[in-house]
């Protein structure tokens, strides 16, 4: 049995890999321990705004898109218009909360620094991963459960039965 | 601090950034290394290059080959190539380990408790010490020969002269002429022990004058050395030559059990292939001794004319002490004249051409 953490058979000789301390330009003041609570709430706070937006992402913002692709439809008489309109909304809609996301992740980040944790990384990947996870189980359960699969207007679904 | 500022704090630097300084750092270091400037040692009389690869082998060969037996108490090989070099009988010539060592022989052999050495001042430290060993007394005289020929008419009890040539600190040679001179003048039974472990890098004389005294001044002993012009010093192997009836006061001075089987292969191996980068090291001081005497005394210093590998030397105002710290804070090391019998010199080592400039500069730079 090996002992000694010097035995490793000279692999990881110096420091592994992604182990690096953060560094700072320079030290930073931390601030009292109230001030680290309450940075800490802080830090959950806009953890619950990443999840939120996050959850907007898989939902709320395409379906939103879609209502104003099909009033514009209705308004124009133009169905390409509509889609148009959904599309614009959708991808603008949709990279103005990916960059707003990522603003609060740094946000997040420095946050939980101040609240006194060595946050080397973000949480958004973990959240926005999780986020589509949920969203698309609650799709397929609305889909598949609540729902129906099939077409609504067209005979063959459950509503025609 | 405002809000933002607060938190803007613990923003990390980004991997260029880190990497930027770190190469910054790096080339720092690098600019450090390469405009650092090793002292200069010229302090010591030894050579200070490391010894010839080829003795180092023969050390390694012999010392290989057994160090569990005694080595040949006579060392006949060695002694046998010095005396052809020499052109002596090897009866006349012992091994010691070192010249030191046959020095402090030699004036236990000689001198009877009470008696006195006489030695020219300054010179070799070892010389009172050797007379405080054989229980007599160091009888330190300035001056030439002519002041020897005087302190031995006038002290009573006088038994042994010790002469460095050339002499250390000074650098000064006694001409063979005048080593004549003071043979023929001392009393009868006076034994004159020449120390010429630096007579290599003398060039206003043969190194062999001397030996040529021996056939007609018994109580002459000549001790050369491996340490100084060969690079050997570690080795401690030194030599004793006599004349034809010095062969029984040579055998009183031969170390009891002999010269390590090692020093002497390392000292063989020196004499059979070393001769020309030794002619090399001494034509190397022949250059540097007349340019480091002429550029002193151009700096105002009193140098005497040296014919070893050093030159003694006093500034106009500082004494010896001052003038090495000085030099220290140079980054050049040479030797106080206090520990060596003169307060107001220093003794100063000659290397190559390069160092000599470096001394130069940093002497000019203390004037």
């Amino acid at each position: 049995m090996r002992t000694d953490p010097a035995d490793n058979g000279g692999l990881f000789v110096g420091r592994r890999p992604g182990t690096a301390p953060v560094h700072f330009r320079s030290l930073p003041q931390r601030g009292s321990e109230r001030r680290r609570r309450i940075d800490g709430s802080f830090a959950n706070l806009l953890l619950a705004a990443i999840v939120a937006l996050s959850v907007l992402c898989w939902g709320p913002i395409p379906l939103a898109c879609l209502w104003l692709g099909s009033e514009a439809d209705y308004l124009s008489g133009s169905v390409g218009l509509g889609i148009l309109v959904a599309f614009v909304g959708l991808f603008g809609l949709l990279f103005g909360a990916l960059s707003l996301l990522r603003r609060l992740d740094q946000a997040w980040i420095l946050v939980r620094r101040a609240a006194g944790h060595d946050q080397r990384t973000g949480v958004l990947p973990r959240v926005f991963g999780a986020t589509a996870a949920v969203c698309a189980v609650v799709f397929a359960v609305w889909f598949l459960v609540i729902h129906g699969p099939g077409s609504s207007t067209i005979s063959g679904g459950r509503s025609s039965l | 601090m405002g809000l933002l500022d607060y938190y803007k704090q613990f923003e990390a630097m980004s991997e260029e950034e880190v990497n930027a300084g770190l190469r910054e750092e790096a080339a720092e270091r690098k600019r450090k290394a390469l405009t650092r400037l090793d002292t200069l040692d010229l302090s010591h009389t030894t050579w200070p290059e490391l010894p010839h690869p080829r003795v180092v082998n023969a050390i390694t060969f012999v010392a290989r080959r057994g160090l569990h037996r005694y080595p040949h108490l006579r060392g006949s090989e060695l002694r046998i190539e010095l005396a052809e070099r020499h052109g002596v009988e090897p009866s006349q010539l012992i091994l010691g380990n070192g010249a030191a060592e046959l020095l402090s022989s030699a004036t236990r052999a000689l001198m009877e408790p009470g008696q006195q050495l006489l030695t020219t001042w300054p010179s070799y430290p070892l010389y009172p010490l050797m007379a405080r060993r054989a229980h007599g007394q160091a009888v330190p005289v300035s001056g030439d020969v002519d002041a020897l020929l005087e302190a031995a008419a006038r002290e009573p009890n006088v038994r042994v002269v010790a002469v460095a040539s050339p002499n250390d600190p000074t650098g000064e040679l006694l001409s063979t002429a005048e080593l004549a001179r003071l043979l023929d003048g001392l009393p009868g039974d006076v034994a004159v022990l020449l120390d010429e472990a630096l007579v290599e890098f003398a060039d206003a004389q043969p190194p062999s004058a001397s030996l040529e005294l021996l056939e007609s001044h018994p109580r002459l002993l000549v001790f050369r050395s491996f340490s100084k012009a060969w690079g050997l010093a570690g080795l401690r192997v030194g030599y004793a030559i006599g004349g034809p009836g010095a062969t029984e006061l040579l055998a009183e001075l031969e170390p009891d059990l002999g010269v390590s089987e090692v020093s002497q292969a390392g000292a063989l191996e020196a004499l059979r292939s070393c001769s020309e980068l030794i002619d090399l090291r001494v034509a190397t001081i022949h250059e540097e001794r007349p340019r480091v005497i002429a550029g002193l005394r151009e700096l105002g210093h009193e140098v005497g004319d040296s014919q070893a590998n050093f030159v003694w030397t006093a500034h106009p105002v500082l004494d010896g002490g001052e003038l090495a710290a000085a030099l220290a804070q140079a980054g050049v090391l040479v030797a106080a004249g206090d520990a060596l019998g003169e307060p107001r010199h220093v003794r100063i080592a000659l290397r190559s051409r390069a160092a000599s400039d470096r001394l130069l500069r940093a002497v000019a730079a203390v004037a």
